[in-house]
């Protein structure tokens, strides 16, 4: 079969408004398309991080004070025995802040060296006093867990001495000691306080990560801050057990303490779907818009190629006249819209390539990748010329007979 | 004539359903995703207090660490709160019109009737130029006085929520509260009000930027003599130990946010004097070693430096022009075939006499009515989109759901849109088509 692609391409300089203005659609809705498609694969990876954690199962309380009577130290000591004991528990343990919120989060920074020396890194303090590593059933991959003896407990009036050890997570040891061990070294807070690394932890995501700060980066410290008004509680069901657990864990503890409220209850799964809920959102509102944008522009193609076979019926007429097959009408009017797609993909790569710098610069993306593009050209493609099918069928039935009317 | 016009645009609607249906799905389709896009833009970047932009400022200074910048990020940036020191100075400044000390405090609420156990309560600890400078509407009764800041008196403003939830709704003022343990005289219950984002204090520990509320306020001074810890955000650096609440007073950790109420730019270089002087007497004794960083932030920069608006939506807002963009083309695209379809018609009424000006006003009543029928569909296809984007925000942390609602400003946005964008599309072609020349048509006849 010969396609003759010079009488398309005078016809189009013959009134090349209408192709112009769809390879503009074209090309815009590309652009948007590859990048929109790139920015959704992000954050569905987002979304599909893991936690570390034992999401289905575990929850946090945090437990305040209602009255300056309030015994912080009885309180907490009374509500872990209590939870120890509740069937169906796992392990539970008293800690300042509840994994993957906010809540109780204590923020800090640590040098690979002394005196601010080597590049710091952000991360969460966890205090940990004892069985936390279990509660939260994160493994150690080296080092160890600290010894009782090592846990600082406040003393009255005094506060509590403070640390010497510290776990970290694999991600936060790395950040700091790249390529070395950094089991047995020391780090440091902004004043050059020393912490022993003791123990080095399976990833898990803290406060760091849910505040948009490095995902992974965590750690824990033997010690329980002199001053509070308030303490965390976590809780590890048996798997299926937890919400049992729950109900009863909130009733027992919110009517125990006369002087002490239940500030804040969360599970887990709860707090992790309200940390992805952003990037579910962009996701799902970013390929509504720009699924309606590939309809508009195809809408676009519709209505072009239905005025172009309008206008031209005469035209198709005699062609049939002269001998043209219906399919060779079709092909005609399938080609010339190849020719505007061709067009407009290649503008749209253009474009589409720059929006994605720009994207990369402005917003810190990783740059696009070219399977996208490549992609995104062939599935408008496909789409472009399913748009157009219908009205080159329609041409491919006009009669012959038109060409011998004068009106 | 018009009557005339809209009569032809109807026929010529009836010649070519399927096009004029096209077109009006397209508009809509455009107009839809604008109106969702830029309500969830304008709820995420709105200042709540646009009325008092050039009047309210929030105040920072860098006290922060000689060594290194309290945000590594943007290290041009001060601490967004004050140590207790240098805001409590700068307070007792006689410039501005108002002034509010601000710091978030935890607490519970109990002792009211029918109430078992104490209902946990976030709580400004605040002054009482607060509810004068930020316009806080009251239901029942109204701020406490200077002298009960002074005093301090143990009095508290309830917001609505928290007066619905322990008293009914009833007209609370005047009996009495226990927060935590000390007994309150209420008297002031908050009227609906509700920021969003909630502007006066993007620092608080459990409440988002988004969809936080305060139940409680209780005065700066009854707080800092009773010595409840600060429970929001609060910085500190240096290596001297904090135990005691009196060292937290003397500290250098930034803990109390100050608003300042200054409407003109007298009073705005004055109180900047007044900063830079205490500065200067401040570094001469050891203190502040950063460079001078004095900054009084209107609350449009406040809500900017703290990304309350955040790339996402900038990114949906880009989106959506682009979208409208693709839309107008379509549609410029689509109007012009139309008319150029119908250029044989035109021609013969050119040659009956009727002027340029004629034919370009009788295709522009076309396109006002096509703009009518698409817009009307793409603004109720608008308020569908939100339901979703509702929903869909209902259990986000942010909590902005609430916020992207389809108001009356909405409409009017959205309606200005879909006019302005439509007749602008229809232009080009209606003038075009004014252009044919008769004589081409007339001789194919």
């Amino acid at each position: 079969m010969r396609i003759d692609i010079l009488p398309l391409l005078c016809a189009l300089r013959r009134n090349p408004t209408g192709a112009v203005l769809v390879v503009l659609q074209i090309a815009i809705t590309l652009a948007v398309l590859v990048n929109a498609a790139w920015i959704v694969n992000q954050r569905i990876a987002q979304i599909e991080q893991p936690t570390g954690l034992d999401t289905p199962d575990t929850f946090g309380m945090i437990v305040g004070a209602a009255s300056s009577e309030f015994n912080v130290q009885q309180a907490e000591a009374e509500d872990l025995a209590y939870l120890r004991s509740l069937p169906g528990v796992a392990a539970a343990a008293m800690t300042g802040g509840i994994p993957l919120t906010s809540q109780g989060a204590m923020g800090a920074t640590l040098w690979p060296r002394p005196g601010r020396g080597g590049e710091a890194e952000g991360t969460n303090f966890l205090n940990a006093s004892g069985n936390l590593l279990q509660t939260l059933d994160v493994p150690l991959i080296a080092g160890r867990d600290f010894r009782p003896d090592e846990i600082r407990t406040p003393v009255p009036g005094k506060g509590a001495q403070p640390p010497a050890e510290i776990i970290l997570t694999q991600a936060l040891a790395q950040a700091l000691f790249p390529g070395e061990n950094a089991l047995g070294r020391a780090v440091y807070t902004a004043d050059s306080y020393p912490l022993t690394v003791v123990g080095i932890t399976r990833n898990f995501m803290d406060a760091v990560g849910v505040s948009g700060g490095p995902l992974y980066h965590a750690a824990l410290i033997p010690f329980a801050p002199g001053q509070r008004s308030y303490y965390a509680l976590l809780v590890r069901a048996q798997p299926g057990r937890r919400d049992a657990v729950l109900r009863a864990a909130r009733q027992h503890i919110g009517a125990s303490h006369p002087d002490g409220v239940i500030a804040s209850l969360e599970t887990f799964s709860s707090a992790k779907r309200a940390f992805d809920a952003d990037d579910r959102n962009m996701a799902v509102l970013l390929a509504v818009v720009t699924a309606l944008l590939v309809i508009v522009c195809c809408l676009g193609i519709f209505g072009l190629a239905t005025f172009n076979v309008g206008t031209r019926t005469r035209q198709i007429g005699i062609r049939r006249a002269v001998g043209a097959r219906r399919r060779d009408v079709v092909t005609h009017f399938l080609v010339e819209n190849a020719i505007i797609l061709a067009a407009g993909t290649l503008l749209g790569s253009l474009l589409g390539l720059a929006v994605g710098d720009w994207l990369s610069a402005r917003y810190g993306l990783p740059r696009l990748d070219l399977a996208y593009l490549v992609g995104g050209i062939a599935g408008l493609w496909v789409v472009g010329q399913l748009a157009a099918w219908q009205p080159a069928r329609k041409a491919a039935t006009v009669p012959p007979s038109v060409a011998t009317r004068t009106v | 004539m018009i009557g005339y016009y809209v009569r032809l645009a109807l026929k010529s609607f009836r010649r070519t359903p399927g096009l004029t249906a096209l077109m009006a799905c397209a508009i809509a389709c455009g107009i839809a995703a604008c109106i969702v896009t830029l309500t969830v833009y304008h709820t995420l970047s709105g200042n709540p207090i646009w009325w008092k932009n050039g009047v309210l400022y929030a105040v920072t200074m860098d006290s922060w660490d000689p060594k290194s910048p309290y945000d590594p990020a943007q290290p041009g940036l001060a601490p967004d709160q004050l140590t207790y020191q240098d805001a409590t100075y700068l307070f007792d400044s006689d410039i501005p019109r108002h002034k509010a000390l601000l710091t978030l405090i935890g607490g519970a609420l109990s002792g009211a009737p029918g109430q078992s156990i104490p209902a946990i309560a976030f709580t400004d600890a605040t002054t009482a130029g607060f509810f004068h400078m930020f316009d806080v509407p009251f239901e029942y009764g109204g701020p406490w006085s200077a002298a009960a800041d002074r005093g301090p008196d143990p009095v508290i403003v309830l917001s609505r929520n928290e007066n619905d939830e322990l008293f009914g709704g009833a007209d609370s003022v005047g009996r009495s509260i226990l927060w935590n343990d000390q007994r309150f005289r209420i008297v002031g219950v908050l009227d609906h009000w509700r920021p969003e984002p909630k502007f006066y204090s993007l620092s608080g520990g459990g409440t988002g930027d988004f969809g936080g509320t305060t139940d409680a306020f209780v005065p700066f001074r009854w707080d800092v003599t009773q010595r409840h810890w600060p429970a929001g955000t609060f910085g500190c650096w240096g290596s001297s130990p904090i135990n005691t609440y009196r060292e937290l007073l003397g500290s250098e950790c930034v803990w109390v946010t100050l608003w300042v109420e200054l409407p003109t730019a007298g009073q705005r270089r004055r109180f900047l004097d007044f900063m830079n002087a205490y500065w200067a007497h401040q570094r001469a004794n050891g203190r502040f070693q950063r460079p001078r960083n004095n900054h009084l932030w209107k609350v449009s920069q406040w809500l900017k430096m703290h990304h309350v608006v955040s790339d996402d939506s900038r990114l949906l807002l880009r989106l959506a022009f682009a979208f409208l963009a693709v839309c107008l083309i379509n549609t410029v695209g689509i109007l012009l075939a139309k008319f150029l379809r119908g250029a044989p018609v035109s021609g013969i009424r050119r040659a009956l006499g009727a002027s340029r000006r004629q034919l370009f006003e009788q295709h522009l009543v076309e396109v006002a009515l096509l703009s009518l029928g698409g817009s009307s569909l793409g603004v109720a296809l608008g308020a569908l989109g939100l339901q979703g984007v509702h929903a869909m925000y209902a259990g986000s942390e942010a909590g902005y759901g609430a916020a992207a609602h389809f108001d009356v400003q909405g409409i009017l946005w959205a309606l200005a849109l879909a006019a302005l964008s439509t007749l602008v599309a229809g232009v080009y072609p209606a003038w075009r088509i004014g252009r044919v020349s008769p004589a081409a048509y007339l001789k194919s006849q």
